[in-house]
């Protein structure tokens, strides 16, 4: 997908003035059309930037935006001396790529398992609830986790006890804290990050197959050298739009899912802005930290874009 | 539609004359064991969740030989307890108004955007086209945009929540994707007849991104609905299901979400797994409609073509 590649380049450089004002006359409608939408974007996208300036200055909530005090890096610098800066770090890069480990490959072996299950009702039953959980929020994820893990009626603490163990209270133990956040979210998005795979394996030309069957290839060398093969590019798109957001280690979840006992190993960089900036009121402090994340997000995402188009010919702008 | 399942089907289905050999026996058995075990994994949290909100008061053993006791002795306790409570209906229309409000703002903006951004012959559509996606790219967090939402006076008023995501770039880009796809033929005959750009929307382009319109409605739809984050920053009553649910499950005893007996006498992690599977339900009975929609969509924006 790519906005700047087609189609204006030729009209807009080699015009002549008047031909672009009639060209721009003659698009008055469309200009007009434009003209809420790009409201809406100065109001709701480009105030916000404007706002962020408060991560130089001394915010107070009397004075506005434009009344407090600069105070330059001040901000930064107490985020980045800070005992939790590599903590946030570690932890939000922790979550990201331990979800990338964790549910992309079940989802890839998912997407083959699908395509190559050889009982139709099994298969759609299959698709079907996979793809449920994606569209449930994370507060019902988090009601369905109290009902299997909680701390005394939780019905994996009754297996545990069944075997003998000792009950754990997996939301609030530093140790099982995490596991509970990345399998969670393969639980929840695994079906639905199939989806993408499935589609390029029904892209994939049969005839390779009976071509395979008649050389004698059995299912896992045709797994092995057809079907892998064929999605191994949309592998690698996945992977890299997954690093243009790897800041992003999923907010609602953590959110819904952390408590004071797991702080030291829940919470991301973007819980910590939230506390910090709504709950303490550090506006100038937090929105720092945010500005900072937005920063290298923005790198990311870029980098991402510009590795996407360079290998697989595709770019989201 | 029927070409389309065969292709899906395994390969060797069709060729039944190939002999298969031990490893593809194997082979079979594993992905079918897979399938099942996935299908295990799903049920059981959702099972657990089920059979627990049907728990009766005096219910003695563990949860675990809950998920196994027999739907005669189920209570529907909890529900009744959930139902008589004014909470849950409020909350439901709160979440309802935010839903269709919110889809309608967001069709409403995002549609004219993608339709400009897809005009290919209009000066000064790149810089349009930067404004969109400067934002989208550098993303300054939430204090700024809770600032803005406190200084223009939407504090505790429900367009709070779905205002400022109404549009979401990456959608805009889809639709965008989409209208470009349109023959450009059919819009330049339509204005060479007169139409101007409104009309060429209205009457050619509409029409024809009926799928897409409703992908992208779903899209915002199921987002919204799901919201609970910006509900709990921007409104303080008039409070959408995702708050209440929110509000239940972190109550440690029902007395701290409201007067004691105002549940009746459920379990309160019956109420707790009740209130969780109503919450559910809706996007339940969508999910149907919605998955045929959503399936599409995903493959729009993935797949280039």
């Amino acid at each position: 997908m790519d906005i700047g590649k087609s189609g204006s380049k030729a009209p807009s450089t080699a015009l002549s003035k008047s031909r672009l004002r009639r060209e721009i006359a003659r698009h008055r409608s469309v200009y007009l059309l434009a003209l809420i939408p790009l409201i809406y974007y100065i109001i709701f996208k480009y105030v916000p930037i404007w706002n962020a300036q408060i991560a130089f200055k001394d915010f107070m909530a009397r004075r506005g935006v434009l009344g407090s005090e600069w105070i330059g890096l001040e901000n930064f610098r107490t985020f980045i001396n800070s005992f939790y800066f590599w903590s946030l770090i570690r932890n939000t890069v922790m979550y990201s790529v331990g979800k990338i480990l964790i549910s992309l490959p079940l989802s890839i072996i998912l997407a083959i398992c699908v395509y190559e299950c050889t009982r139709p009702a099994l298969r759609k039953v299959v698709q079907t609830l996979a793809y449920l959980p994606h569209f449930l929020s994370w507060v019902i994820m988090y009601g369905i986790l109290l009902a299997l893990l909680a701390p005394g009626d939780g019905v994996v603490n009754d297996l545990i006890k069944l075997f003998g163990g000792q009950p754990l209270d997996f939301l609030s133990n530093v140790k099982t804290f995490p596991w509970v956040v990345l399998f969670s979210d393969a639980w929840k998005e695994m079906g639905w990050s199939a989806i993408i795979f499935i589609a390029a394996l029904m892209g994939i030309d049969v005839s390779l197959f009976e071509a395979a069957m008649v050389e004698g290839a059995n299912s896992w060398q045709r797994v092995r050298y057809i079907t892998i093969p064929a999605i191994l590019p949309v592998i690698v798109t996945v992977l890299i739009l997954k690093l243009g957001t790897i800041l992003d280690a999923g907010f609602n979840q953590i959110f819904m899912l952390y408590s004071p006992q797991v702080y030291s190993v829940g919470d991301i960089i973007d819980t910590w802005v939230y506390r910090q900036g709504l709950l303490e009121f550090e506006f100038g402090l937090a929105t720092a930290v945010g500005l900072f994340k937005g920063v290298f997000g923005m790198v990311l995402v870029l980098l991402a874009n510009w590795l996407s188009r360079k290998l697989t010919e595709s770019s989201l702008f | 539609m029927a070409d389309k399942k065969q292709r899906h089907l395994k390969p060797q289905m069709q060729n039944s004359k190939v002999r298969l050999t031990a490893a593809d026996h194997t082979f079979n058995v594993i992905v079918n064991i897979f399938m099942v075990f996935i299908l295990i994994v799903i049920l059981i949290p959702v099972w657990s969740t089920i059979t627990l909100s049907f728990r009766p008061n005096d219910y003695l053993g563990s949860n675990l030989e809950g998920m196994f006791l027999p739907p005669w002795e189920w209570s529907t306790d909890a529900y009744t307890a959930l139902l008589g409570n004014d909470g849950f209906l409020d909350a439901f229309l709160n979440s309802f108004k935010i839903l269709v409000g919110g889809v309608f703002c967001a069709l409403v903006l995002t549609i004219p955007m993608a339709y400009v951004l897809s005009v290919q012959s209009l000066p000064g559509r790149k810089i349009i086209n930067m404004i969109v996606i400067i934002p989208y790219v550098f993303n300054v967090g939430m204090i700024p945009t809770y600032l803005l939402v406190r200084d223009v006076g939407l504090m505790n008023h429900l367009p709070a929540v779905f205002l400022p995501g109404a549009i979401s770039t990456y959608n805009c880009i889809i639709m965008r994707q989409f209208f470009v796809g349109i023959p450009n033929e059919l819009k330049e005959s339509a204005r060479i007849d007169g139409c101007t750009e409104l009309q060429v929307l209205f009457r050619i382009i509409l029409p024809l991104s009926k799928a897409i319109v409703m992908t992208i409605g779903l899209y915002y739809g199921v987002s919204f609905w799901n919201d609970f984050f910006h509900a709990m920053l921007y409104l303080n009553d008039n409070q959408p299901l995702p708050i209440l649910l929110r509000n239940i499950l972190l109550a440690s005893g029902m007395n701290e979400y409201v007067e004691v007996n105002a549940f009746g006498n459920a379990p309160v992690s019956a109420i707790k797994a009740a209130s969780v599977f109503m919450s559910a339900i809706p996007m339940i009975v969508a999910y149907p409609f919605i998955q045929k929609y959503f399936t599409k969509g995903t493959l729009l924006g993935s797949v280039k073509g």
